[in-house]
């Protein structure tokens, strides 16, 4: 049995969260890294020297979370960002990445640190709080929301003989929580991702249109956009397995070309009828980042993970061009 | 003197555009999704996931029920990326390939229903845009990316059938197809 040791990350420049200490123990004693399509994070060897973590490649095969220390992720604030923190796994994101994405009200400072290299990483002194207390600590918080917001309802549920006007009452509630909630998660939603993509990419396109650097896009994209043979290639090139994985992250390079393409179809550089085709095109490599943890979402035996991700991405390749040409004869008599 | 004054005003002059488009988007495309949002959430916490479930049984025998009517409802109904978590009611070997489908769907979809992945919506929305640049509407094109995406998106998944087949024998493994001993 090697013995494990603690450490103590923090954030790097511009990350978020953190610092965190992790505390492998017996049974905790890996550590698994799901980034740029399998390669390996540079914080990691640095992290299994101090640590004694045993390395798990996300990408080629899965493990149990309950031996999982911690996991490396590189998302670039949509998805992973949120599903380990949601589950109270310690989480380092390589990237510069906060609270993002559908699942940003589970990522705190207590179980997730971004923008991490090696120099974030230190031995932590002394025995320090690890992080299945950490885990100890954070659940009765949750839980104790859940109780308070459920109390008032479900005593008045229980206790009572229910008249007519408390079951009516009840329900309207329901039906109103529902939606206030529903409310606060949309407006989440565009606070945390909606709007700063927006800003993010608002002023890249101020700075090519500004700058003429919008003419030179236009040169190259117009041959690559602007023709269906252009848009096949694109696909193809956007699918071919691995390059489709590094692509992916946070589907951000696939919603900038979008903007751009979107630009000059606006300038009628670009038919707009070839908008069709090239919102395939642009996104065939959809979600090739995404498979060890979508399907460990699926609950997928590890075995299938290895399996999946091979196999994902080379039906990506496969049908990419097939979904573009599909797309393309679909788009006649569109905005004719 | 000169010079540096137009230096000083071209390079404000990139940020004031900038700031226009985002002031363009922020009242011309955030005001109706998030109406749209709130809708759609609700609808998602009422109905959600026990709904999908119980259509999730029925569904994974029928490859057409499995990679076009099944991914199409829990994208509808989950969104993006709880969506994929319906795989779990699929025997192992079809879990990849009810993922393939399932994530495109939780795009192709999303030109209509931008409730289903908010955070990746600059994919239909930066093209859309141009589009709304010329003065047209977008609806004709967001129909038909949902309809030519049911079509490719049940391509893709069945197509992924052939490759894990393809990956199985590379690997030298056997994922289960048993339907029955799928929860």
């Amino acid at each position: 049995m090697s013995d494990y040791r603690s450490i103590r990350v923090e954030k790097g420049p511009g990350g978020f969260g953190g610092p965190l200490t992790i505390t492998p123990t017996q049974q905790r004693n890996k550590v698994m890294y799901i980034t740029g399509g399998g390669a390996e994070p540079e914080c990691l060897a640095k992290i299994v020297e101090l640590t004694g973590l045993t390395p798990v490649n996300g990408f080629k095969t899965n493990c149990p979370e309950e031996e999982l220390a911690l996991v490396i992720i590189d998302c670039g604030g949509t998805l992973r960002c949120g599903i380990y923190p949601k589950k109270r796994i310690p989480t380092i994101n390589v990237m510069p990445v906060g609270k993002s994405g559908p699942m940003a009200q589970f990522i705190k400072e207590d179980i997730y640190v971004s923008a991490v290299t090696s120099e974030q990483v230190s031995p932590a002194e002394g025995p320090a709080p690890q992080a299945a207390q950490a885990e100890a600590k954070s659940e009765p918080k949750q839980g104790a929301k859940f109780t308070a917001d459920q109390k008032v309802s479900e005593t008045l549920a229980k206790q009572e003989n229910k008249s007519l006007v408390t079951k009516l009452g009840l329900a309207a509630g329901k039906v109103v929580n529902t939606f206030y909630q529903a409310a606060r998660d949309a407006i989440q939603t565009c606070i945390t991702t909606l709007l700063p993509f927006m800003a993010f990419v608002s002023m890249l396109i101020g700075v090519i249109n500004g700058s003429g650097f919008g003419n030179a896009f236009a040169s190259i994209l117009t041959p690559l956009a602007g023709n269906i043979f252009g848009l096949v290639a694109l696909g193809v090139i956007c699918s071919i397995p691995g390059l489709s994985a590094l692509l992916g992250p946070g589907a951000v390079i696939a919603q900038i070309i979008g903007t751009l393409v979107g630009a000059e179809i606006g300038k009628g550089n670009i038919a707009p009828q070839l908008a069709l085709p090239a919102l395939f095109a642009i996104n065939c490599q959809g979600a090739c980042d995404f498979i060890p943890v979508g399907l460990g979402l699926a609950e997928a035996e590890t075995e299938t993970i290895e399996v999946g991700v091979v196999s994902v991405m080379y039906s990506r390749f496969a049908t990419g061009w097939l979904r573009v040409l599909l797309a393309y004869a679909a788009s006649f008599g569109l905005y004719a | 003197m000169d010079f540096i004054v137009n230096l000083a005003a071209g390079f404000m002059n990139l940020f004031t555009l900038g700031g226009q488009q985002f002031m363009s988007w922020v009242t011309g495309i955030i005001p109706t999704i998030v109406m749209l949002l709130v809708l759609m959430n609700a609808i998602m916490a009422l109905a959600g996931e026990k709904t999908v479930a119980r259509l999730a049984k029925v569904c994974t025998g029928n490859p057409v029920l499995r990679y076009a009517v099944l991914p199409f409802v829990s994208a509808f109904m989950l969104g993006n990326p709880m969506a994929l978590s319906i795989g779990k009611f699929m025997p192992e070997f079809y879990k990849p390939c009810y993922y393939a489908s399932a994530t495109y769907h939780c795009h192709t979809n999303n030109g209509l229903f931008p409730h289903i992945n908010a955070s990746e919506l600059f994919i239909w929305l930066g093209i859309a845009n141009g589009i709304t640049a010329l003065g047209l509407d977008t609806t004709p094109l967001a129909v038909r990316y949902l309809l030519v995406g049911l079509v490719a998106n049940f391509i893709s998944g069945w197509a992924t059938e052939f490759t894990t087949r393809m990956v199985e024998k590379q690997q030298g493994v056997t994922l289960s197809c048993d339907f029955k001993a799928a929860k």
